[in-house]
């Protein structure tokens, strides 16, 4: 068993409402996992707990290296990122509009890029060991511009993007850090039939060939059923329901939830 | 044109003139004047109508304009042709203007006048470069910034006064003193955005002030520090007459005694820590740190997300900031060789954020554009004593209605994938 997330007792409150509610699963390698449930379920909350941006209430999360583990409780702010390499994507794309695309990336590339500018002296001293290390980060920004198809457009702002590429440059920045575990929140939204499947195929791309664990969330359940290996449904802060895709769609408690949607 | 159209814009202008009257009514119409032993008013109805015509006609005028659908205002065409060849040609207008500046004080009408008016606007430039740093590229609105250059213009003044020691240590000294300063203000504010934090530095620069008049056996309070060491050329002072045993300007290069040697020195010295200053800049804002500063203005939360770390580089951006004015400072003590708090008043942090704003946020040129119409204007109206600030504030005015983001507003990335296609 290759486990590479596992949240334990997981519990959030927010003064007496209590957001979430004792959950505990486990996301493994080279799998992905999606969180479903119905608005308000506490997904979101969830998500900002794994990357620190809010501190849980109760309960552990550990992500496991080959033969260690480490909480990301101790971790907050800027830290997860950085140091546990847990990557994330934002429901509303943040991107930073008035940067080029090519820019977007490299600021992804902030911390290895920022030691070997020699904390911008070797940088302004113009040395050749800076401008190499510059050049392999826009190659690396090339490689994953080539593979969204916007190679043609790294020069452009990224806020002139239209929506669906966007959502596509969020998350390759998000893999520009190199993350162990990317957190993806409703990369469908407000996507065509034909974006979602183009998504589809990017989130397997990552997961078999950069061995990235990838965790979901997402109301799509073309792209939910389509790719993920394992569902953990959320309602009202408690998991009412984990298994594979197919066990979910004929899950009886799902169905409860999600009251009034057919299957 | 259509008869409604007149019609529509003649109503406009009425209303514009009911405007007026409200405004010019009590403002010009009543003027008090003291006779015998009280206060009379005295109205003046016939300026009062006088300027409520001219409004209306004015109005109408633009109305006019405005309907024909075509910009035949003089400066929006001036303007945006000015930009578009700043925008194709910047390196040559660079180079252009550095050239210029260069040969400015051998030029046949260049007086002691032009000479201070242009170290004044320089000084400008400068401080508007370091506060681009921080407003511009990291997108923190800083009031205060006054008070780096008060910090940087007090330590030189008291380690050149106090020590003896000479413009050149003094210099980065200053300079590492503002930086600090930048630190310890940077501090509380890591938490704050926008309108919060330029409220935060506003008091900040109020109390570097304050401190500067209050701390009498140090600073001197109110009363200021004089004899400041005037700066020598690399250790040979400008003096009619030197002491025993040492050199004078004028007498090291054989030439005739005049008070614009130190003048002209002042000038290139000024003109290179300004250059300085910009190229520090433009190379910055192109290493990762640069790039950070500018992604934190676009977004923290995104930031965090990446781990880029939000305190170190907005402390680094107020601290470089800070290192720039305190350069400024330095040398306005040592131009000045007298200096007091009254000189470090928030109308300057108001200037300097006006030069940055209206430049177009973030844009070199930009920057000096308005340091020369801002503060030339004012200059040039000099002669009308207290209503030069209606010149600085028509100045403002007619950046905001015909370049309402600054003069000067795109932005070149910093790296370019495909190369320059133009």
């Amino acid at each position: 068993m290759n486990n590479l997330l596992s949240v334990e007792n997981l519990t959030m409150k927010f003064g007496g409402l209590t957001a979430i509610d004792d959950l505990s699963f486990d996301a493994k390698n080279n799998e992905i996992t999606s969180i479903i449930g119905p608005n308000g379920a506490g997904k979101t909350t969830v998500f900002n707990c794994l990357t620190g941006f809010y501190k849980p209430t109760d309960g552990q999360m550990f992500l496991h290296k080959e033969d260690s583990k480490i909480s990301l409780r101790k971790y907050t702010d800027f830290k997860i990122a950085y140091v546990a390499k847990v990557a994330r994507t934002f429901q509303n794309i943040r991107l930073f509009p008035a940067m080029s695309v090519l820019e977007n990336l490299l600021v992804a590339q902030h911390n290895e890029l920022m030691v070997a500018s020699g904390y911008s002296l070797y940088g302004l001293l113009n040395l050749k060991s800076y401008r190499d290390k510059e050049q392999l980060a826009v190659d690396k920004a090339k490689y994953w511009l080539d593979i969204i198809g916007l190679t043609h457009r790294a020069d452009d702002n990224a806020g002139d993007l239209p929506y669906g590429d966007q959502r596509k440059l969020e998350i390759v920045r998000a893999m520009c850090i190199e993350p162990r575990l990317l957190c993806l929140d409703e990369p469908a939204a407000g996507l065509n039939p034909k974006e979602s499947a183009e998504l589809n195929k990017l989130l397997k791309f990552i997961k078999t060939e950069k061995q990235t664990g990838i965790l979901l969330i997402e109301h799509d359940m073309s792209v939910v059923m389509g790719i993920s290996d394992h569902v953990v449904v959320l309602n009202y802060g408690k998991k009412i329901f984990e298994g594979t895709a197919d066990q979910t769609k004929n899950s009886k408690e799902v169905i409860e939830a999600y009251l009034g949607v057919d299957e | 044109m259509e008869k409604r159209d007149i019609i529509q814009s003649f109503k406009d202008s009425l209303f514009t003139g009911l405007i007026a009257l409200a405004l010019f009514g009590p403002i010009v119409g009543l003027r008090t004047a003291s006779k015998g032993e009280g206060l009379f008013i005295t109205p003046q109805w016939g300026i009062v109508f006088l300027l409520v015509g001219l409004c209306i006609f004015g109005r109408f005028l633009i109305n006019l304009n405005s309907a024909r659908k075509t910009e035949l205002t003089f400066f929006s065409k001036f303007t945006s042709k000015f930009s578009a060849i700043t925008e194709d040609k910047a390196k040559h207008f660079a180079i252009t203007a550095i050239l210029f500046a260069v040969v400015f004080p051998f030029l046949p009408f260049t007086d002691r006048y032009f000479m201070d008016v242009a170290i004044m606007i320089l000084t400008y430039i400068m401080l508007g470069w370091g506060l681009n740093i921080v407003v511009g590229l990291a997108g923190l609105l800083d009031l205060g910034y006054v008070a780096f250059y008060a910090v940087g213009a007090y330590s030189y003044a008291l380690i050149a006064t106090t020590f003896g020691w000479s413009f050149w240590i003094c210099l980065p000294l200053a300079g590492v003193f503002a930086a600090f300063f930048g630190i310890l203000l940077g501090f509380p504010v890591l938490r704050l955005r926008g309108d919060y934090l330029a409220i935060v530095t506003l008091g900040f620069g109020e109390i570097i002030r304050i401190i500067l008049i209050n701390w009498y056996e140090v600073t001197n309070g109110p009363d200021g520090i004089t004899g400041i060491p005037r700066p020598s050329f690399f250790g040979i002072p400008f003096k009619r007459s030197p002491d025993e045993g040492e050199t004078s300007f004028h007498i090291f290069f054989g030439l005739e005694y005049s008070t614009m040697h130190r003048i002209i020195f002042l000038y290139y010295l000024i003109l290179v820590l300004a250059l300085i200053t910009n190229y520090f800049t433009l190379k910055i804002r192109k290493l990762p740190v640069g790039r950070a500063w500018e992604a934190l203005r676009e977004d923290e939360i995104a930031c965090k997300s990446l781990g880029v770390n939000p305190t170190n580089t907005k402390l680094t951006a107020f601290a470089i900031g800070a290192m720039f004015g305190g350069f400024a400072g330095s040398f306005f003590a040592t131009r000045q060789a007298f200096i007091s708090p009254e000189s470090f008043t928030f109308i300057e942090s108001a200037i300097i954020v006006a030069i940055v704003v209206l430049g177009g946020m973030g844009s070199q040129t930009g920057v000096v554009l308005a340091s020369i119409f801002l503060i030339g204007i004012t200059e040039m109206f000099r002669d009308l004593e207290q209503y030069r600030m209606i010149a600085f504030g028509g100045a403002m005015v007619l950046i905001m209605v015909f370049k309402p983001k600054g003069i000067l507003a795109n932005r070149k990335p910093t790296i370019l994938m495909h190369g320059d296609k133009k």
